[in-house]
């Protein structure tokens, strides 16, 4: 329990390290080149620790469908939007935003795919959430 | 920046956030499609591959719509430190992180609350003291409000809102 929670609250501090670290970049040469950067970096040390480990390739991935291979793509739009917003309207606002879409439309996709669950607790956190998105202050830039 | 005036300004990143934060949720969906198939540490992999593939297809077509590739965006003059460069490292580490702690059964609803929460103060600690050569940003008392709203309204959606 004390490990999972050392885990979470670790990967969450890397979540955030790597926007900041990525949206320094972004400052200096472009969005798109730090996302690119960002994938490049972390291909390569995947690569070292799966050849390190062992046992890369040693699932099925061939039966995996097509549309699977688009998270890759997808992150890049993702890294990119955030290197970019994040010198303009802050950490903060940046990283409740993307929680905010990242829970919306969860809930959404739960409903939509009918997946068990409060629908009254569901209601509640996306009213919490729409309206912490609408007191967010804008700021002076 | 300077074309738009600062309400525009504002609807845009305000989009720009939130829908990035679903796009967040469609690629955690397909990761972890080609995770069940191929492992964590395959799917991880080959998104940051096709990633890299598709980021420079991307530069490459900006380069040619507009000379320098994103250059308006730069306002800052001074060279990027060695650090920003190893981004991508934190990136990995999680990846290495998540997989042991799924491989040891640690798969909890309150891990993510956690995450969510840890990423919340960091970039709190971030804005506050402008960490990584970011610019700071004044916080008052007010800019806790919606973050609370957020960090509660996420947490019951976690916790009430889904079924184990």
């Amino acid at each position: 329990m004390i490990l999972a929670l050392t885990f979470a609250a670790m990967s969450g501090i890397l979540v955030g390290l790597n926007r900041q670290i990525n949206g320094r970049l972004g400052l200096s040469t472009s969005p798109m080149f730090a996302s690119f950067t960002n994938h490049l970096v972390g291909f390569v040390l995947l690569s070292l620790a799966g050849a390190a480990i062992g046992g890369l390739l040693s699932g099925d991935a061939l039966n995996s469908p097509w549309y699977a291979y688009l998270g890759g793509p997808i992150g890049v739009i993702f890294v990119a939007t955030s290197s970019w917003l994040i010198p303009r309207i802050g950490a903060v606002q940046t990283t409740m935003l993307m929680i905010s879409g990242q829970m919306l439309s969860g809930v959404a996709l739960d409903i939509a795919r009918d997946a068990p669950g409060s629908l009254w607790a569901r209601l509640l956190g996306v009213a919490l959430i729409m309206t912490g998105i609408l007191m967010t202050r804008k700021r002076a830039r | 920046m300077h074309l738009l005036d600062v309400r525009q300004a504002r609807v845009l990143h305000l989009a720009a956030a939130v829908g990035t934060g679903c796009l967040l949720t469609l690629m955690l969906l397909l990761n972890s499609e080609l995770a069940r198939h191929g492992g964590a540490l395959f799917a991880s992999w080959t998104a940051h591959g096709t990633g890299a593939l598709v980021a420079i297809a991307l530069l490459l077509l900006l380069a040619t719509r507009s000379g320098a590739p994103g250059q308006s965006f730069r306002y800052s003059a001074a060279p990027a430190p060695w650090w920003a460069y190893l981004g991508g490292m934190t990136g990995a580490v999680n990846v290495m992180l998540s997989s042991t702690a799924v491989n040891i059964g640690l798969a909890l609803t309150g891990t993510q609350a956690v995450a969510l929460s840890t990423q919340m103060l960091f970039s709190l600690a971030a804005d506050r003291w402008g960490l990584l050569g970011l610019p700071r940003q004044r916080l008052a008392w007010r800019d806790l409000w919606p973050v609370l709203l957020i960090v509660t309204g996420s947490a019951i959606i976690i916790f009430a809102g889904r079924d184990p």
